[in-house]
């Protein structure tokens, strides 16, 4: 399978060598680049990529705005990687929020660019949980929402699995860690993912933080 | 006892202006005269004198221990509630130290005199004060009066310190005004150094990370694509060397920040800074309307900063393109627009435009509103100040 991918960031040189990098991958090809948010959506809908890596400071359209706009109007849309100088930056987290299923430091080698590329196309794990965590850490709600995720009506083994999604196992480490099918796994990953009206992992294990259904110092999310 | 030595000048001064004025006016309006001249309005004018205020709050801390902050001095003006407050310390030194000296001085041979009244035949003089106790053992009761007398007066000069202790900080210290001021001009300088550090820190990060992601790419392709790899080779040089001229420029801002504390720049500079930008061979047309004195310090120096910034940008990313400068102070609102034409020959090159959000971050401390973008052509900023908190 050959994944598409559309480079936005406004410096030039980090599209050429990001493009270069993805290019050298066989299964991997750049299918366009821009250089604002703006030309987000119509290059999206003309170029069908399965993911947009997105730089999150854009002096026109930034790339939180960018990313609610793209899932606002395009259907089926693309996986959005959110490109980052600093791992502390509090547009990642509004980016993650807006819709981004992921981020990835610019700084990042090469392999781990290419490794989170194809790990958000998958959809099956998470990417940077313990990254993730400290995000959600630094942004919670100084008091949760009452009820948390009760409204949610997740069953007991769907707020399970919801933890273990929070920690980065993926499905198989899933089903191993609780003795049932690979195939069982996905459909309760289904379920949770519908029950919260989320449309990846990253965006349940969001909600899940920001709910306070899971508490970003809960030790039983350690393993992330 | 400073005090003590610092009232015989006055004491003497007043001793000859009423022996002068003794023959025209009378004895009583010549003392009273040269008392009020000499005793009070002298001090007075003495205290109000600002190196006098200096070593006063020196002494106070040396001899009385206490902790006067120094008001930082604006513009090199002493306020005058601040000079009257030093001109009241200063006489109730002078009265206290004058009081307490005299007394050290007269109370030793009166207190020997005392002592020996019992055993004289006539009438004993108190040392050299005027008056006399009969002699004989019918005065033994001065004795006990006579020896306890420098113990009170011990604890009337401890008193009398404390009571200085007490009020040197009100007299002496920075006015509420004052502490004010100081505490504001700390906040802006804090921000300010906020500010460079967070433009470090982006600029420096975002050549880094073009060094990091080119020499990645390089990496990779070098087998396959030379002229990528030279090329990934000559970005990086030229962005490391960027990154590298960002951080001097940065740490010697804050290296030269207590030399800059003199007067920051405001509205009333800019024909200054539009010519020093001309000369660096930048077309700049200005056109300024409205007062600009009538507008607020803070404003005013904010909205010179983002002149400032703008013209920087415009020279980083656009070159040599005729810049164009709008100012408008009208009654409610400071508005200023920038615009150039964009270069298309250049690529627009820039971490989501670094020195704009320095200006967004000026604009949003001043409740004012920023838009910045390429329009028909010209890269534009405009930006709107508020010239008062609720307008």
């Amino acid at each position: 399978m050959n994944l598409g991918v559309l480079l936005v960031d406004d410096e030039p040189l980090i599209r050429s060598g990001l493009r270069a990098i993805i290019d050298a991958e066989p299964d991997l090809s750049v299918l366009g680049e821009a250089d604002d948010g703006a030309a987000v959506t119509p290059m999206v809908r003309r170029l069908r990529p399965d993911v947009v890596l997105m730089d999150v400071r854009m002096p026109v359209v930034d790339g939180i705005e960018a990313t609610r706009r793209l899932l606002a109007n395009v259907d089926d849309p693309p996986r959005v990687l959110v490109l980052t100088t600093f791992e502390n930056d509090d547009y990642v987290f509004e980016a993650l929020r807006a819709g981004a299923s992921g981020f990835l430091l610019k700084r990042a080698h090469p392999d781990e660019v290419v490794r989170a590329i194809r790990l958000l196309a998958a959809g099956d794990s998470l990417l940077f949980p313990a990254a993730i965590r400290e995000l959600a850490a630094r942004h919670a709600p100084a008091q949760a929402p009452a009820g948390g995720l009760d409204s949610a009506g997740l069953t007991d083994r769907e707020a399970q699995i919801l933890r273990l999604i929070a920690q980065g196992l993926s499905n198989a480490e899933i089903a191993a860690q609780l003795i049932v099918s690979a195939e069982t796994v996905k459909t309760h990953v289904a379920h949770v993912l519908t029950k919260l009206d989320a449309r990846d992992r990253t965006q349940a294990v969001i909600r899940a933080y920001h709910s306070g259904f899971i508490t970003p110092r809960d030790p039983y999310t350690n393993g992330g | 006892m400073i005090g003590a030595a610092l009232v015989a000048p006055y004491v003497t001064l007043t001793g000859f202006v009423a022996l002068a004025l003794e023959g025209g006016v009378g004895v009583v309006a010549a003392w009273g005269v040269a008392i009020a001249a000499c005793c009070v309005a002298l001090p007075i004018a003495t205290g109000m004198l600002a190196p006098v205020r200096a070593l006063e709050i020196a002494a106070a801390r040396l001899l009385l221990g206490v902790e006067v902050s120094d008001a930082e001095v604006i513009h090199g003006e002493v306020s005058w509630s601040t000079r009257w407050r030093s001109a009241a310390w200063f006489v109730a030194h002078v009265v206290v130290g004058g009081v307490i000296g005299t007394l050290t001085v007269v109370l030793p041979p009166a207190v020997v005199s005392a002592c020996s009244a019992p055993f004289a035949t006539g009438d004993v003089q108190l040392g050299r004060l005027d008056p006399t106790v009969p002699g004989g053992p019918g005065s033994a009761w001065i004795v006990p009066l006579a020896l306890l007398s420098p113990v009170a007066l011990v604890y009337l000069a401890v008193a009398a310190s404390a009571l200085l202790a007490r009020v040197a900080p009100r007299l002496l210290g920075p006015s509420p005004a004052e502490q004010l001021a100081t505490v504001q001009r700390h906040a802006v300088r804090l921000a300010e150094r906020n500010r460079l550090a967070r433009e470090l820190h982006d600029s420096v990060g975002h050549a880094l990370s073009i060094v990091t992601v080119q020499a990645s790419a390089a990496g990779r392709v070098l087998d396959r694509d030379i002229p990528f790899a030279r090329q990934a080779l000559t970005d990086i040089e030229t962005s490391a060397r960027n990154g590298l001229r960002d951080l001097d420029h940065v740490l010697g801002l804050l290296r030269d920040d207590a030399a800059a504390r003199a007067p920051t720049p405001t509205l009333a500079d800019l024909k200054r800074l539009v010519a020093s930008t001309r000369s660096t061979g930048i077309d700049v047309t200005a056109e300024l309307t409205g007062r600009i004195d009538d507008v607020p310090h803070v404003v005013s120096s904010e909205a010179y900063r983002i002149v400032q910034e703008s013209l920087t940008n415009a020279a980083r990313h656009a070159g040599h393109v005729p810049v164009s400068l709008n100012l408008n102070v009208g009654t409610d609102h400071l508005e200023l627009e920038l615009t150039n034409p964009l270069d298309a020959s250049r690529p627009r090159r820039s971490g989501g435009g670094r020195g704009l959000n320095g200006i967004q971050e000026r604009v949003t401390s001043l409740r004012g509103q920023v838009t910045a973008g390429p329009e028909a052509g010209h890269w534009r900023i405009a930006v709107r100040l508020p010239l008062h908190p609720t307008s």
